[in-house]
């Protein structure tokens, strides 16, 4: 019993009839899985969704009637974005300089400040209150950093609105507030400046709040045909697609046509149709949508990115909705 | 030991093999396959618009009236336009002259926004024959669609103008043609106490009219044969009125029948060979039919109420009928050959003059409801009724050859007298046909070949 040799030729060879058709077997065990597995990981064909955004093409007179508005109507307020935290742009002063006010303008504005910020804040009239909140809010962190009382629960709400508010007339007055006297800025009190706000996101996440149309299939592939493609894609044809119509028996009139594009959007070839009915009509019925394919060149709604999905489609032109009734 | 011994069968012998196999079966796997992805779509929805199409003159060659080609593409122009189906383009707008109609520059007609292009040769043949030849093109595909010719008495070249307009209809419809066809109809004319009325006849588009009666007898509902070049209708001759067959290339005359009693609405059965028509006996009407070799009359109805105005179906093995014996007057069908009837009609109204379409697929009807007289279609059974034209005073609804176009005639009222008009049936396109005079009671022919 050697003690290196665990492995041998030899050894083993009593059970004859188990060594011979081991390795086969396995072999073949092994060529299944991966056959198997090679089979049933094949790429399945694009589908496209076959529930689509209806689109209702308007025209440009149609379009502005709709959103003209009226004169008359009450004047709704634009929701206020949540207030996000964005650093204010104080102006950057000479601190040594205000050292020496810091007293005197803290003792005078501890009053002040306090009934400013309890009214509910109405965007509109923010020119009056210009110059308050930028003030409110060197005296707030003055004053709680004096103070230290647990004034911060209700400072740091009305710092909030006055934020708000400050962020939303930053912009039309931006020049104003460095004009009023400069607050202080105490390199050491930036701490007590510092918003203890737990940050929070505005964006809402997941499903919650989002609002903008989800785009792509639920089968996700990392690069997707867009369903805004799709839907163009084939608003454009059936804005071109003329059948027949009046026709009794509207099975004759579909038409199946296979077609192939070049990335610029044009056709590589003359359409292919697989399949129509057997009378004048579906004759008719055919050279409409063949028609409607030539005519939509180019089709430029398609991105070059996804050309590989898009090079080659089969569509279904399919009237029986149109003509019912 | 023990695990020295199950370990031993593993080889290098072995486990070579093993690798190249799995080695082996992994490459497979990986070979080229067709990706198997192509994008399927659905269209459902079309744009049901009037086709644009080109129709450049027709080229003359040795024509005595050199006016003559373009007279045919007007005829040919105008015959597709009032169709509804096509919007034929300025020949302002054309960018190629055709003079070849075997050659076409395509991107010129794409220019233009053709989507079909119609080139067309007259010439007079060394036996005074007119030749007629056409080609017809889709634009955007490149191709040649359809080209015929055809070789006719000088006369007859309006007669070219509709059949060249057929073919290039049925090509791009898919449907059979209807301008080759005449319309036979009441002309109407004088004050309104005096109006003398003639059985008139002239092409659908309202030219070559041509009187059929000098006017002193009223005449009333014109019908075509399918067959043949004859014409039913009611005269009221010597006090009774009485149905008669006229001849229209020999002009012979006969009456249908000699009943006691006054007979109505008379109507050609498929065959050409049977008269369907209602005849009156004391207070009530019923439906009758005879066939015309054998002069054998069958009674279809029999009952205390008035039943009129019979049509055949297109296959002959049915016919619709107007009866008010459920109070009111509604639409019926019943078997050729008599039978139960039953009704069809259920909406607010009375139900008059039903018409089968050739085509089979729908029965039109005048309907009078609160004083205003409607035109409607509805299919055989009685679904999907649509009304296709409404005002004061629709009547008398008479199907073109390919059961696409209705026409009727409406009165105005007032001194006015009435005129024709046909109508889509898909309610759309009405227009107004083109009569000497005021005219009524249009009956529209088959297709003349």
């Amino acid at each position: 019993m050697s003690a290196g040799r665990t492995i041998s030729t030899s050894s083993g060879r009593d059970s004859s009839g188990r060594d011979t058709w081991a390795l086969p077997v396995s072999i073949a065990v092994h060529v299944a899985v991966l056959a198997w597995g090679a089979l049933t990981f094949a790429a399945k064909p694009l589908k496209s969704e076959s529930t689509p955004m209806p689109v209702d093409i308007i025209s440009v007179s149609e379009f502005s009637q709709l959103t003209s508005g009226s004169r008359t109507a009450l004047k709704v307020e634009a929701a206020k974005p949540v207030a996000d935290k964005i650093g204010e742009r104080k102006p950057a002063d000479d601190p040594a300089a205000k050292i020496a006010k810091t007293e005197v303008h803290a003792a005078t504005d501890v009053p002040a400040p306090l009934p400013e910020p309890k009214p509910p804040t109405p965007p509109t009239p923010p020119e009056k209150t210009q110059s308050e909140p930028k003030r409110d809010l060197i005296a707030e962190a003055i004053k709680k950093d004096l103070a230290k009382k647990p004034e911060p629960k209700k400072s740091e709400p009305k710092k909030a609105e006055a934020k708000a508010e400050a962020k939303a007339e930053t912009k039309p007055e931006p020049k104003a507030q460095p004009k009023k006297e400069q607050p202080k800025f105490d390199p050491r009190k930036v701490e007590a400046l510092l918003d203890k706000r737990t940050p929070q996101r505005v964006a809402a996440t997941g499903d919650v709040v989002n609002n903008t149309v989800g785009l792509g299939a639920p089968t996700g592939t990392a690069l997707q045909l867009s369903q805004n493609e799709l839907e163009a894609l084939r608003a454009r044809l059936a804005q071109l697609w003329n059948p027949p119509a009046g026709a009794s028996n509207p099975e004759e009139l579909v038409v199946v046509i296979r077609m192939r594009l070049k990335p610029d959007g044009t056709l590589a070839a003359p359409p292919g149709v697989i399949s129509y009915g057997r009378s004048a009509l579906s004759v008719a019925a055919r050279d409409s949508a063949v028609r409607a394919i030539f005519r939509g060149q180019p089709f430029n709604m398609l991105r070059p990115e996804t050309y590989e999905l898009w090079k080659d489609i089969e569509i279904n032109f399919d009237p029986r909705d149109m003509i019912r009734g | 030991m023990t695990a020295r011994r199950l370990i031993s069968p593993l080889s290098r012998r072995h486990l070579l093999t093993l690798g190249a196999g799995a080695a082996a079966g992994a490459l497979a796997g990986l070979l080229p396959r067709p990706a198997a992805a192509v994008l399927k779509l659905d269209v459902t929805q079309g744009n049901m618009q009037p086709m644009p199409i080109a129709l450049p003159d027709f080229v003359g060659v040795a024509l005595p009236d050199p006016a003559m080609a373009r007279s045919v593409t007007q005829i040919i122009t105008s015959n597709l336009q009032r169709s509804g189906l096509f919007a034929p383009i300025d020949q302002a707008a054309y960018i190629e002259k055709i003079t070849n109609i075997d050659q076409v520059r395509f991107p010129d007609w794409r220019q233009i926004n053709a989507q079909a292009l119609v080139t067309g040769r007259l010439a007079r043949l060394p036996d005074g024959r007119l030749e007629a030849r056409f080609r017809l093109w889709d634009v955007f595909a490149a191709q040649y669609l359809d080209g015929k010719e055809y070789a006719t008495p000088p006369d007859n070249w309006r007669r070219i103008a509709h059949l060249i307009s057929d073919a290039i209809y049925e090509r791009l419809t898919g449907e059979k043609g209807y301008f080759d066809s005449r319309v036979v109809f009441i002309d109407e004319s004088g004050p309104k106490e005096r109006r003398v009325k003639r059985l008139a006849i002239m092409d659908q588009d309202g030219a070559n009219v041509r009187y059929l009666t000098r006017g002193d007898d009223l005449v009333l509902t014109p019908r075509f044969s399918p067959t043949s070049q004859e014409i039913t209708y009611m005269s009221y001759g010597q006090g009774q009125p009485r149905v008669y067959l006229l001849n229209l290339e020999s002009g012979q005359r006969e009456v249908v029948g000699n009943f006691p009693g006054m007979t109505f609405s008379p109507r050609f059965g498929p065959d050409g060979q049977r008269v369907i028509m209602s005849l009156q006996q004391g207070g009530n009407a019923n439906i009758f039919v005879m066939d015309l070799r054998s002069k054998a009359t069958t009674r279809l109805t029999d009952t205390a109420a008035i039943d009129t105005a019979p049509s055949f179906s297109p296959d002959g093995a049915r016919i619709c009928f107007e009866s008010d014996r459920g109070g009111r007057q509604q639409v019926y069908v019943m078997g050729a050959n008599g039978g139960p009837a039953q009704r069809i009609s259920f909406g607010d109204g009375a139900y008059s003059t039903p018409v089968w379409s050739p085509r089979g697929d729908y029965i039109a009807f005048t309907k009078q409801a609160q004083g205003r007289f409607a035109i409607g279609i509805m299919r055989p059974d009685g679904s999907g009724e649509r009304i296709l034209t409404d005002g004061y005073h629709n009547e008398g609804p008479t199907w073109s050859p390919n059961g696409r176009v209705v026409m009727f005639f409406r009165d105005p009222g007032g001194s006015a007298g009435p005129s024709l008009f046909t109508v889509d049936v898909t309610g759309r396109n009405e227009q107004r046909v083109p009569s000497p005079s005021y005219a009524s009671d249009p009956a529209w022919s088959p297709l003349l070949r």
